[in-house]
Formats: C-alpha cells, structure tokens, sequence
C-alpha cells in the first residue's frame, strides 16, 4: 500500500487550499472585513488533509471551533465559504451562521461546531447510522486536545466502543487549549493513552507530516469500514498562528522559539522538499499549483464581496423549523 | 559512588502498528510504575545514586515524585527526539555509571548504543517488536542495576557483550553513520512515513545480528530460516524476491505473512556487504533514512554493542553472597 505520486499530489492540493484559505480569512480579519471570530488552522493542514484524503465523499466528518481546514480538506467550495465568512446570503448558512457554524451534507460534513467537545457525539450518531443502514460508511470525529477534557467526549467515546461504531476519532493535539498549555489542564502527556479506557485501539502520528497521517487514517479508517470498530489517532501538531485570528490578544503564553521550532517542520513544504528529491514532482509545478489556487481564492473574496447580505425578512428563516420538527 | 542511570523513551509502544496490529500499548503510567519500582529497587541494592535522564512527557520526574531516593533529573536538553536517549547515554558514560536501565524498545537500546557504545545495559521492554530487551520488571531489573553499579555483583561476572549493525551511508554531499542492533531492513518506499514497516512487499533486503525463529519483526524472516543466536558471532542476510524458499513470517506481533526470500547469505563477524541505490533504510524495524539513487550503505555485523546485564543472574549472585541478608543499616530506614 505504497503512497503513489497521485495521492501525494492530491494530500498537497488539499493543504494548500487549506493554506491559501486561512492565509486569506486572516488577512481580511486583520481588516476588519470579516465580522465574528476566527479560529485558524494554518500548521495543522496535515491532519484535515492525511484522513480527509482517506475518506470517500458520503464518508460524514464532525468538526470544531476550528474548523475551516476540515471543510477544505472534505472538499469545501472557497466561494460559499468566504461568502459566509463575511455574511453573505451566498454563503453556505446564507450569512447567518459564520465560521462556527459552516456545514456541507452533500460532502458528508456535519458543522463546524462553536462547542468544544460537542462533534465527537455527532459522529457517533452519524456512525450509529451508517452502521445499521449497512451501506460501509465511515465517520470521522475532528477535536482537539482541550476536547479530550469534556465529558461529551468520554460519553462518545465509551458508546462508540460500546455499540461497535464504524468511526475514527481524530485528536489534533496542538499542546494548547487557548492561552492555556496542555499539562495545566491534564495529567497525562498523550491523549492516546485515554483509548484503552474505553477499549479502543489509539497510535499517536507525527502530524506535521502529511504521509504519517494519511498512513494511520487509512488503516484506522479500512478497520472501522470492515466492521472492525473504533479507533483514535492522535496527530502531535501545532498551529502556526494564535488561538483565534492572526495576533489575537497578543498574550504572551507560548515563546517564539517553539513557534519557529515548529516552523522549521512546515507540513507542506517538507512534502514538497520530499516529492522534488524523489523526483516525482519540480518545483515549477509547485509553483504552478499555488498560483492556480491563489486564482481561486482571488476568485472566492470577489465572489463574496459581490454577494448581497442577508435581507431582513430572512432573519428566522431555516432558524425554527417551520412544522414544529415534524 | 555507585550510580545507576535510568532513560525512559515516552514514545515507545504507541505508534501506528497497534492500529494494525495487537501490539501491545504502553502507557505512560505503567512506564512511570516500572521506573518508580527500578528507582526503589536501585536505592535498595546499593545505588548510591540515581541519574534520571529528562524526557518530554517528565516521565522520569513523576516516578521519582514523593519518594526518598538519591534521585536527580540529569540537565540534558529535551528535543523531543532520539537524540534525548542518545545524549542522555552520553552523559551517564561521563558521570561513570555503573548500569543504565532503559525502557523503550529495540530502537531506544539502538540510540543508547550510539550514546555509549560500552554501555553497561538492562533494556526493559515497553515497545513493539523487543528482540534486544527483555520482559523484566522493574523491582528485579532495579535491584540488579543497584548489585552491579555498587559492585556487589561484579559486572564481569553478569553482563555480556551483545552485537551491533555497523552501517555508514555515503550519499551525495553526506555521510552518515549509525548502528541497529537487531535489523537493518532496505524499502523500496518514497517517505519515511509512519516509519512502521507495514507493507511487506516493500522490504527488498534485510541484515539481522540477532534472527531467531522466537522472535517478531524483520528479524524473523532471516529467523526462520538461517537462525542466528544473539551471543554467536557475526549475522546474516536475506535478499527477498521470488525464486527461492517461501516462509511465514510474523511480521508484526500477531501477524503474520508469507515471504518471497531470494538469496541468504550468513555474515562473518566484520565481513561488510555493500548495496547501492535508492532506498528506504529501516533501523530496528523503524523507516528512518532515506538514501538516494547516488548512496551506497555499508553494512557489517559486530560483537561491539552494549554489555548486556543478565537480570536473573545477577540476582542469583547476590543471593549466593548473602548480599540480601537484613543488615544495621535496614534498621535505618534504608
Ligand atoms: C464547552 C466550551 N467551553 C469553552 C469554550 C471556549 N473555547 C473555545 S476554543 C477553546 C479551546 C479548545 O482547545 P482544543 O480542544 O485543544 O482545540 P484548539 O483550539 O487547540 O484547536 C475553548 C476553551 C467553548 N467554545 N466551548
Ligand atoms: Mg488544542
């Protein structure tokens, strides 16, 4: 099962839209051209992209407060996202939900979700489905270490494992929660080392590197298709930018060598340093790719700036269910 | 002063072959349990010292936490990385201690190995595939740290000299050299990955100083069919492809698989085999280099690796020397 040259394009492509999108709602934040809050994923694109790229399109994810590199990776259309980013009617809420609250069913992605901890129980029931409607569909839950500290995740977890769910939980341990570090909110270092608890297998991957996730997501996720239940991969990974935005506060909670030490470990660049010494990719190319992808988030703000915003009328709409649910 | 070194690898028995595999997880409280039982058993039986080497996860600092033992946190700086075991090694080479107790698995002994290449050694098992450490508590492997390090128990007496791989890898504007201790294994992959060896029609060829037929992992392709003890001299190599002896090979624990094997060819103590070409090197079970079309990997086996302490047999020892008779100074507290 050797990684060919297509899937290593295909992994980059998807860290890249990731890259270029992120790069992009945080330039137009820093603007104040976005309203609401942002949670970036630029230095986390090998994970959304290593278990996204192992997964099929009516595979569901459940995402995060952090959530836009989930979308992205699952195949995320740049217009209707940076539409609703900046609370156009074109947008994939029609500009109502904004980035907490982006969703695509038809590429199986169930919501970013502003509620740490709350996506976890969504797979499960996303899995619980797949599994009694029998048709080999697998659910992959997207959370973060701090989310490991919440008690919806421990119930997901123990029903997962106890009903024998076909889905893979997906931790992207990036060390903090906010301004906080990892050991001030728990005892243990690796968050792997909670699966046996609940009688699941967990392996911890190097998630700046795109191969290594890929690697564990597709056995992870092969196993929960056969029938072969749960599993947790843990990706030690880092985000680049702060907890929300691109200075955020600007508190000082972390020291610019660890973020330069992480840096130096770039998930896409070591890809593409990687596919050029094997020879299976130039550096034009690459040049190539981004220039296209830029094009195409060039394409997406001037798509969203265009859109209208939401009309009034439209306030309540798809917001109640107009039967009562029924 | 007698003094006992202790390095705790926080990454061993974690990574990717438990998803594969059932292959065992280790974590890190039960590697804090068996380093607190060695630090106890260590002060018990004569260390006058205990040198912890620091380690990401402070592993090393939570066993040691409440406890009256002359412990220290060795200052050595913490990457994260293999070179943490190997710099640690280093450093307990420096301060002359007289046993190192290190957990991990065949990849921790091989950077201990490159750190201190004499060192005096009880590996204890807490990884995947352990052909070079062994399966020992950590009250039995303490007690023999702390009988050997006082020389209670004269090293001379317990500990063997083990073999090495010595491999050099000359590559474009490169050079490099490094050891394994059990296998040294060639794959035909692009990326060093999850570095986990999954796919077995990847493997083209494989040296092993240590093949038995008891063993897992890429050692025992060579295991099952040209069996080479850990203590005779010199290794073997096995070149795989079609043509040849068909063998079932557990590959991975609890898993096995059939294997194609072309070409074995037993190594003589220091006899060097040279291959050339674009390769994937796996240390230990391990992808860990990657060599260009441009590389050659010299390779020979060598009775130069680490002095291997028998646990059982240093305990035996002492028993025999009356070592563990109540004496004043257990009234003590000690
Ligand atoms: C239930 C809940 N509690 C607190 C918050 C505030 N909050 C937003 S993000 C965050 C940190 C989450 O950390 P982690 O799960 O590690 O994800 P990361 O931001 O590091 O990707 C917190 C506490 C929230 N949104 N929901
Ligand atoms: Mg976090």
């Amino acid at each position: 099962m050797s990684i060919t040259p297509a899937v290593q394009f295909d992994l980059h492509r998807r860290m890249v839209r990731i890259r270029l999108f992120e790069e992009a709602a945080g330039r137009l934040a820093e603007a104040a051209k976005l309203p609401g809050f942002l949670h970036l994923y630029v230095g986390e694109e090998a994970v959304a992209s290593g278990i996204c790229g192992a997964l099929n399109d009516d595979d569901h994810i459940t995402s995060t407060h952090r959530g836009h590199g989930h979308l992205v990776a699952k195949g995320g259309d740049f217009n209707r996202m940076m539409a609703e980013l900046m609370g156009k009617s074109t947008g994939y809420c029609k500009g109502k939900g904004g980035s907490m609250h982006i969703s695509d069913l038809s590429l199986g992605m169930l919501g970013a979700n502003g509620i740490v901890g709350a996506g976890s129980p969504i797979a499960v029931g996303a899995a619980f489905a797949n599994k009694y409607r029998g048709r080999g569909q697998v659910a992959v839950a997207f959370f973060g270490d701090g989310a490991t500290n919440i008690g919806a995740f421990h119930e997901a977890a123990n029903m997962a494992c106890a009903l024998h769910l076909p889905i893979v939980f997906a931790c992207e341990n990036n060390e903090y929660g906010e301004f906080t570090p990892r050991d001030k909110t728990m005892a243990i270092t690796d968050i792997v080392d909670r699966a046996a608890g609940y009688g699941m297998p967990g392996v911890i991957v190097d998630g700046m590197d795109v191969i290594a996730v890929h690697e564990a997501a597709l056995e992870a996720v092969a196993k929960a298709r056969a029938g072969g239940g749960p599993s947790l991969i843990e990706a030690k990974t880092y985000r680049f930018y702060n907890h929300h935005g691109v200075q955020n506060l600007g508190l000082k909670y972390r020291s610019d060598d660890e973020v330069a030490k992480w840096k130096e470990r770039d998930p896409i660049f070591t890809l593409e340093d990687r596919m050029i010494e094997n020879k299976v990719a130039t550096r034009q190319r690459f040049d190539d790719i981004w220039a296209e992808l830029r094009n195409d988030i060039e394409t997406a703000i001037k798509f969203a700036e265009d859109s209208p915003l939401p009309t009034s009328d439209q306030v309540l709409v798809d917001v109640y269910s107009a039967n009562g649910g029924n | 002063m007698s003094t006992v070194g202790i390095i705790v690898n926080p990454n061993a028995g974690k990574d990717i072959r438990r998803l594969v595999t059932p292959a065992t997880h280790t974590s890190d409280v039960t590697k804090v349990g068996i380093v607190r039982r060695a630090i106890v058993a260590a002060a018990e039986s004569g260390a006058e010292r205990i040198l912890i080497a620091p380690d990401t996860h402070r592993l090393g600092r939570r066993a040691a936490d409440g406890l009256d033992a002359p412990v220290e946190i060795v200052d050595e700086p913490v990457t994260g990385s293999r070179f943490d075991t190997i710099g640690a090694a280093r450093r307990f080479w420096k301060e002359q201690v007289g046993a190192v107790i290190a957990l991990g698995g065949d990849g921790t002994s091989r950077d201990v190995a490159l750190g201190w290449p004499d060192a005096p050694l009880i590996a204890i098992s807490t990884g995947t595939n352990n052909v070079y450490p062994v399966a020992v508590d950590g009250t039995s492997a303490g007690a023999a740290a702390g009988l050997v390090a006082s020389g209670i128990v004269s090293v001379a007496d317990v500990a063997r000299r083990s073999k090495k791989i010595v491999v050099r890898v000359d590559d474009r504007d490169s050079s490099v050299d490094d050891v394994a201790l059990v296998d040294l294994a060639f794959i035909d992959a692009d990326f060093i990955g999850a570095r986990a060896v999954r796919d077995p029609s990847t493997i083209t060829a494989v040296v092993a100083a240590v093949a038995t037929p008891a063993s897992t992992g890429l050692s025992s392709i060579a295991g099952r069919i040209h069996p080479v003890d850990r203590w005779e001299s010199g290794g073997v190599f096995v070149r795989l492809g079609a043509g040849g002896r068909r063998v079932r090979v557990p590959l991975a624990p609890g898993s096995f698989t059939t294997i194609d094997v072309a070409e074995v060819r037993p190594l003589a103590e220091g006899e060097s085999i040279t291959l050339s070409g674009r390769t994937i090197l796996a240390f230990d079970g391990e992808r860990d280099l990657a060599v260009s079309p441009d590389g050659t990997v010299t390779v020979r086996v060598e009775s130069s690796g680490p002095l291997v302490i028998d646990v059982e047999r240093t305990l035996v020892r002492a028993a025999s020397a009356l070592a563990f008779d109540h004496s004043e100074k257990d009234d003590h507290g000690h």
